[in-house]
């Protein structure tokens, strides 16, 4: 994972071709750049145009580049695959555009078709596809990448790769810090609840969760057993397929999707109600609550792809309600600095509109002081793998976000998605302050228990 | 119509000196992205874009392009509704975005000193923290920049107590189509001599690039409440508008949303709680002391209802107000859901004859077979018919237009204007000969040759470029869509 330059041959320019031979309909799906009437509400939304102020990097220029190509007016080129690329798919344009354009679903489109019409270099083809064919879809797979990336860190191994590459003048994506072995060991089979049970959900364990974040995972099975409710995390399924959606693999997603309904079909008991599935990474939990989108009208996974959106609630979703009707008590101060700042992931603003739920989350904890946060719902820049293929750029959309963290005063920034997590680890690193970044599923957990994150 | 392009690599080399590889974008995919502000009938790509940082670069950069002889058109946000930032004669764009540094905020002197691309919202924003705000406040204002509002002496809801962009100008600094710069900030609100930069308010790029604004800043009030009116039909919307006016009353705005409109708002992101039952509603604000609110607002609720208003509702709080401030600012792109593109039209009448100018665009448009919504400033008297279309539609997009072209001629005839704050740009520049004499618009093309003796910034626009006894020969036909260079 580590010493990817900025520019990798995994986002080199790939090569053009006449709009001719293209099949148009899977490059770009024409009828929702329709919706756009070109108003440019959406413009100061955007990370990508806030960096460059040049309009072909906004969102109403990309869907104005989508629409040329559609249209044929233009060729499907390099610097129409850079813009595409360029693009966070953070969603904030979907906040702040009137005429409801999908832009999520139009750029994941794009980028399927130019993945499949206009394939890059062999070497980055190659490393697209170990990553997300071979590793995220594996646990095993995936605990072995972990336990090697920890040696080359502990080794000092990857710091001398990272100064000569640096010293070749590559801009190098950190790599994030794998914990020791035993926290990253699995979820038990089932968590009990605490005291007397509400009631019993699933919960999605993810692929890199556990490799890097096992102790976010516990924390929000303490968390939910707190609350009162059995968990278990979700057999026969490692990743959701939220980064090939995302990244141009909409068939590697739609695999990983029909594995996921086939685990989620696997839960459901005659006769019963099928159990909340609890997800506690933002970018996650917005991908299964859109899964449909990924199948055809007359698919039947269609129909249970919906019928799974029903059941998927972000851990700030679920908790928000139930915490009031039974309220921690232990205090969260001494664990943690104060005071604390939330920072909204995008994937739960703007994709799944929740902004209140995290906030009544941490209102609900005894001993924690909330300070607001400057554009709280501006994109960080993590944005899944984007960290690692545009380093440069990841790192510019989160200066401004820095400037504003040391103003807020916090001491203590809060989460709810892994990749925001190690993007403002790594920034925070990068300047020398003194603030921790945490899940909040980390401080509820020990709002109920009283114990510390492990 | 490009110009040949003048562009060489020696040029390119000198820009990009002055402001780094960033501020470049050339390129054919990125340059097309430029052709079109917020009006996308007009279509025309620049042969090269510049993003200066500062007065400075700038200057440079003007020159060079002087020296080149390219024309030139400035762009901040490109939300502009009538092609002002187009690039209709090729050459080069001049872009502010990359100008958005808040330059000075003095709240004891109550202004404030920015860059010509600082967005309006944010400005606002920055003041806020001192209890004052940047009143011109167009529906746009979360993403058209300062510079643009003075270009085009913008307005907004709350103009209506306040006054359009000019009134809040204390001065501008300008780079002349020859790399001059100009410095107009003066220390007084009287200006010694020539007032120039009440003159260069308005000029839609045509006299030079601004790059640098001082406005007024004015105090948040005590008191603000919002009042919504609502009534079974537009007419008698706009017959309560004509009342409260000639009732002398004082809101600080007074909009009227017709039902398409909250259909499509209601059903948007920025869904405020507009009834979907109402045929057409009057959103007020109302500012002052606790008295003076309160004195307003009960004159307001009597005259809507003696006008057929059913029910007057007050936001309950400030989030409401908000709520329903951004529904309506929201009105124009929420019109996305109903076609694919929207025509803005821009057009003032006397205020006492809201009602039936509006009767007549509805009738227009239902004889081209046109869908009308209407969402306007109605306290000013500033229609916004919007039609919606698909460009893709050539028919279509001739209906428009002369719909566009009918209801601008309506106006001016009941005593109206071609425009109340979008400008003129070049959909509405042939408008001009509706409006003016030769005699007048000559003496409109001294005064832009002494501030651009090359004629090379935003030519093409404001000002027609054909005598206005053959743009009268000519029928009004599709031919306006492409302009004539
Ligand atoms: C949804 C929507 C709502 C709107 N609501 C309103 C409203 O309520 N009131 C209103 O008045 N307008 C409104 N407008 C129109 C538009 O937003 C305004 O005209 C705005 O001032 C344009 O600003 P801009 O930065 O986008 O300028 P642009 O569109 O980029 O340019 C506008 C004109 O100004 C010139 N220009 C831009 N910057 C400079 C500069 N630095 N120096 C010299 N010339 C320059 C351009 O050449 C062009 O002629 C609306 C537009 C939209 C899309
Ligand atoms: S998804 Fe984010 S980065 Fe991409 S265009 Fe929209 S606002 Fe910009
Ligand atoms: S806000 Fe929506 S309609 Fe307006 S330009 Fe952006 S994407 Fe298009």
């Amino acid at each position: 994972m580590s010493g990817h330059p900025n520019h990798t041959a995994a986002d080199a320019p790939r090569t053009g071709g006449s709009t001719r031979g293209f099949d148009l309909a899977s490059l770009v799906e024409y009828t929702k750049t329709l919706e756009c009437i070109h108003c440019g509400l959406c413009l100061t939304s955007c990370p990508t145009y806030q960096l460059t102020g040049v309009e072909s990097s906004s969102p109403r220029g990309r869907i104005h580049l989508m629409r040329s190509v559609a249209e044929g007016d233009l060729e499907p080129d390099a610097e129409y695959a850079d813009e595409m690329d360029f693009c966070l798919l953070c969603r904030h344009c979907e906040t702040a555009c009137p005429a409801g354009v999908e832009f999520g679903a139009l750029m994941e489109h794009a980028r399927s078709g130019l993945t499949e019409q206009m394939p890059r270099p062999p070497l980055a083809r190659a490393l697209r596809w170990i990553g997300f064919r071979f590793v995220l879809p594996r646990r095993r797979v995936l605990d072995l990448a972990g336990a090697a990336l920890r040696a080359v860190q502990i080794t000092g191994v990857e710091r001398i790769g990272r100064w000569l590459l640096a010293r070749a003048g590559s801009v190098v994506p950190t790599s994030p810090r794998v914990p020791k072995g035993r926290a990253r060991r699995r979820l038990e089979p089932s968590t009990p609840a605490d005291g007397a049970a509400r009631g019993a959900v699933d919960v999605l364990e993810g692929c890199v969760m556990p490799v890097l974040f096992g102790r976010v995972n516990r924390a929000t099975g303490r968390s939910l057993a707190g609350l009162g409710y059995e968990s278990r995390p979700l057999a026969g399924v490692t990743c959701c397929g939220s980064l090939h959606a995302h990244n141009g693999d909409l068939d590697g997603a739609r695999t990983l999707a029909r594995r996921m309904l086939a685990a989620a079909r696997a839960t459901e008991r005659d006769g019963s109600d099928p159990l909340p599935l609890v997800v506690n990474s933002a970018g996650c939990s917005a991908h299964l609550k859109e899964l449909h989108h990924l199948f055809d009208p007359d698919d039947p996974d269609r129909a249970a792809a919906e019928e799974l959106a029903a059941r998927v609630y972000d851990f700030t979703e679920f908790a928000a309600p139930r915490l009031r009707r039974r309220p921690p008590e232990r205090s969260i101060e001494g664990a943690w600095k104060g005071p604390f700042a939330y920072d909204d992931p995008c994937h739960l603003c703007h994709a799944q509109q929740i902004r209140t739920p995290p906030r009544d989350v941490l209102a609900a904890l005894p001993g924690l002081e909330l300070v607001p946060l400057e554009n709280s719902e501006g994109c960080c820049g993590s944005a899944g793998i984007y960290s690692v293929l545009r380093p440069a750029d990841s790192a510019a959309v989160l200066e401004p976000k820095l400037d504003a963290l040391e103003r807020s005063g916090a001491r203590t920034l809060v989460t709810a998605n892994p990749g925001c997590h190690l993007q403002w680890q790594a920034g925070i690193e990068r300047r020398g302050l003194d603030v921790r970044v945490v899940h909040v599923a980390e401080l509820v957990a020990r709002a109920y228990d009283g114990r510390t994150t492990e | 119509m490009a110009a040949p392009s003048a562009i060489d690599e020696t040029l390119l080399r000198a820009l990009e000196a002055v402001v780094g590889a960033r501020g470049i974008v050339s390129g054919h995919a990125r340059l097309s992205t430029y052709a079109a502000d917020g009006l996308p009938l007009f279509s025309q790509a620049p042969d090269l874009v510049v993003l200066p940082r500062d007065t400075d670069e700038t200057a440079r950069v003007m020159a060079l392009l002087h020296t080149a002889g390219v024309p030139i058109a400035a762009r901040g946000s490109g939300t502009g509704l009538t092609g002002g930032a187009t690039p209709a004669a090729g050459g080069v764009v001049v872009s502010t975005a990359r100008m958005r540094s808040i330059l000075e905020l003095a709240p004891a002197d109550r202004r404030a000193r920015v860059q010509a691309g600082v967005v309006n919202a944010d400005l606002t924003t920055a003041a806020a923290a001192h209890g004052l705000f940047y009143a011109p406040d167009p529906s746009s204002q979360q993403a058209c920049t300062i510079g643009g509002n003075v270009a085009n002496n913008s307005g907004g809801p709350h103009c209506f107590r306040h006054g359009n962009t000019t009134r809040h100008l204390l001065g501008v600094v300008v780079v002349l189509a020859d790399g001059e710069v100009l410095d107009l900030v003066r220390d007084s609100n009287d200006p010694v001599g020539l007032d120039l930069v009440g003159n260069f308010c308005g000029s839609e790029g045509t006299f030079g690039i601004v790059t640098e604004v001082v406005v007024k800043l004015v105090p948040v009030p005590e008191r603000v409440e919002t009042l919504l009116a609502l009534f079974t039909d537009l007419d008698a919307a706009c017959g309560a508008v004509s009342d409260l006016i000639a009732q002398r009353l004082e809101p600080s705005a007074i909009e009227v949303l017709d039902r398409l409109t909250i259909e499509a708002v209601e059903a948007s992101v920025y869904a405020a709680g507009y009834p979907v039952d109402a045929g057409a509603v009057v959103l007020c604000d109302v500012e002052g002391t606790d008295e003076e609110v309160e004195a307003i607002a009960t004159d307001l609720v009597r005259i809507a209802e003696r006008n057929g208003a059913f029910e007057v509702r007050r936001a309950a709080d400030a989030a409401e107000r908000k709520r329903l401030w951004a529904g309506r600012k929201g009105a124009f792109g929420a019109m996305g859901r109903v076609a694919p593109d929207l025509y803005v039209a821009d057009a003032v009448v006397p205020r006492t004859k809201l009602r039936e100018l509006v009767r007549l665009a509805t009738e227009i448009c239902r004889e081209l077979d046109l869908k009308l919504a209407n969402v306007f400033h109605a306290g000013d008297g500033n229609l916004h018919p919007n039609i919606s279309y698909d460009r893709r539609d050539p028919d279509e997009v001739r209906r428009v237009l002369l719909a566009g072209t009918r209801i601008l001629e309506a106006c001016v005839a009941a005593g109206g204007s071609i425009t109340g704050e979008h400008g003129v740009g070049l959909e509405k520049r042939d408008h001009m000969c509706a409006l003016f004499g030769e005699d007048d618009l000559d003496a409109m093309r001294d005064v832009r040759r002494a501030w651009d003796p090359s004629g090379r910034l935003n030519p093409d626009k404001l000002l027609p470029i054909r005598r206005c006894s053959e743009i009268h020969a000519d029928a009004v036909t599709t031919e306006r869509v492409v302009p004539s260079a």
